[in-house]
């Protein structure tokens, strides 16, 4: 997987980061999950804000 | 298995303000019911059937769902049926005295929040930060001269965060008094110390008496205020509000208000409590104040760890508008729901060893700020101010410690310490 091609995707709401490269392990999230692999009922874990409310930085 | 139905001597001491004195002792009824009594019913005498909702996953389902679980339609905050009783007759008919961001749901709530999202923004609130730092080194500098000895409560706690808002809201100095004043008597209604002088706590609908004083206050301070901006709007919060519109007209009067309340009073009253709380925990923790010294890249988690600790919005009140399932209890169309975010905070679920201070805490998501739809609006505000006060004071503070026992504001809704008596010593220039 070429790395530079992973992004990150921040909470517009309270300002949580999805990082591509990370994952989120802790909830099932391996490393190097891409972002349009996350489900779209997925909420944002700090806040409960949905998918959409997420920007790419 | 767990019982359904939770003794009412159980909760009576949490709905009772003055409990909110000893958190140990609040903290002690807490676990107790996220281990006895998870997701149960209690009828406590003088109040409603309540739905007690202790854990953290079981908080978080039901606050992220703002269409099933309505924060207007009856109080959303703990109240006696009497209190209640009397909102109504003030009202006319409705449930809460204010209509602030917090009692409006879907999908007026966000046609609400959007006035003022673009403001409270991470983007937003960028243009406020030369300000906000400057008040932190205002309030470290205070601190400095206040040494050896200081209530960092009432020097410091409660003032920083409410110029930092107020200077946001355009609100001027000399009435920054004021509104610290009207925000007790709105959230510590029932302390001692705090409430509005003449209040009678003797009395069930206490709450509703001051809270409706409260509103006419605000409402006759913010009201030239509002001609004001709407006349000649600035470049202050107040004009933001002031020249908001719902639907392509203006908002509603109360609502109006109420916009206006909450960024007065909430905007720091729980930031105060925070800020306090960390104080509270460099006092008996040398560790951490050391740490902190040798690793400044620590203090925004130090800082999500106060928030958590602090939990200064101790409790919402929400009411289902179906019946809905969960853990396999049904909570029926017109349950009320009492959401504990201060023990959601303390699930032993959700986070390891939860009665303990862990500023390296990681990941940290707590639910200081609430979950869903609701999440604080000034909560990227709130971390930017704490973090910038803590990044003044850390360098400068060499040692600190507790020269007696802080108090707790006796308040069952925002809560924080009143009092935190230190002795400190500050690093030589």
């Amino acid at each position: 997987m070429n790395e530079q091609e992973l992004g990150v995707h921040r909470c517009g709401k309270c300002g949580f980061r999805y990082d591509e490269a990370l994952g989120l392990p802790e909830d099932g999230i391996p490393p190097g999950t891409k972002w349009e692999d996350i489900p779209d009922d997925w909420f944002c874990p700090q806040c409960g804000a949905s998918k959409a409310d997420f920007g790419e930085m | 298995m767990s019982e359904t139905m939770i003794p009412p001597e159980l909760v009576a001491p949490a709905f009772n303000p003055a409990t909110f004195a000893n958190r140990d002792d609040v903290h002690e009824i807490f676990t107790r019911l996220r281990k006895d009594y998870p997701l149960s019913q209690v009828e406590v005498p003088g109040y409603d059937p309540h739905w007690i909702v202790t854990k953290y996953a079981d908080l978080r389902e039901i606050a992220r769902q703002d269409e099933i679980f309505h924060g207007g339609d009856r109080s959303k905050t703990l109240i006696s049926q009497a209190g209640e009783e009397l909102v109504k007759q003030y009202t006319g008919g409705q449930s809460n005295i204010f209509r602030s961001l917090v009692q409006l749901d879907p999908p007026e709530h966000q046609k609400y929040r959007a006035v003022c999202s673009g403001a409270f923004s991470l983007d937003g609130i960028k243009a406020a930060l030369p300000n906000v730092e400057a008040t932190a080194k205002i309030y470290a500098d205070k601190l400095v001269s206040l040494a050896p000895e200081c209530d960092f409560a009432a020097e410091v706690a409660f003032l920083y965060p409410l110029k930092v808002v107020l200077d946001l809201i355009g609100v001027p100095e000399q009435d920054h008094a004021k509104m610290l004043e009207l925000t007790q008597w709105l959230f510590t209604y029932a302390d001692p110390d705090l409430k509005r002088p003449g209040s009678d706590l003797t009395d069930p609908q206490e709450i509703t008496r001051t809270w409706g004083i409260v509103f006419d206050e605000f409402e006759k301070y913010y009201s030239p205020v509002i001609a004001d901006r709407q006349k000649c709007p600035r470049n202050d919060l107040a004009s933001v509000i002031a020249n908001g519109k719902i639907d392509g007209g203006p908002m509603e009067h109360r609502a109006l208000i109420s916009y206006f309340v909450i960024a007065s009073t909430a905007g720091h009253d729980t930031t105060a409590a925070t800020t306090g709380h960390g104080m509270w925990q460099l006092a008996q923790r040398p560790d951490i104040l050391a740490d902190l010294k040798a690793n400044p890249e620590l203090i925004p988690g130090f800082v999500e760890e106060t928030i958590r600790w602090a939990s200064p919005v101790q409790q919402f009140v929400r009411s289902a508008t179906q019946d809905y399932e969960i853990k396999g209890r049904t909570i029926r169309k017109g349950d009320l729901v009492y959401l504990s975010y201060l023990s959601a905070n303390r699930d032993e679920e959700a986070f390891p060893d939860p009665f303990t201070f862990d500023h390296r805490r990681s990941p940290n998501r707590h639910v200081g700020f609430g979950f869903g739809g609701h999440t604080c609006l000034g909560i990227h505000l709130a971390r930017m101010e704490m973090i910038a006060l803590w990044k003044q004071i850390i360098p400068r503070l060499k040692s600190v410690e507790l020269t007696g026992t802080p108090r707790m504001a006796e308040s069952e809704f925002v809560c924080g310490p009143k009092t935190i008596p230190i002795r400190f010593e500050v690093e030589a220039v």
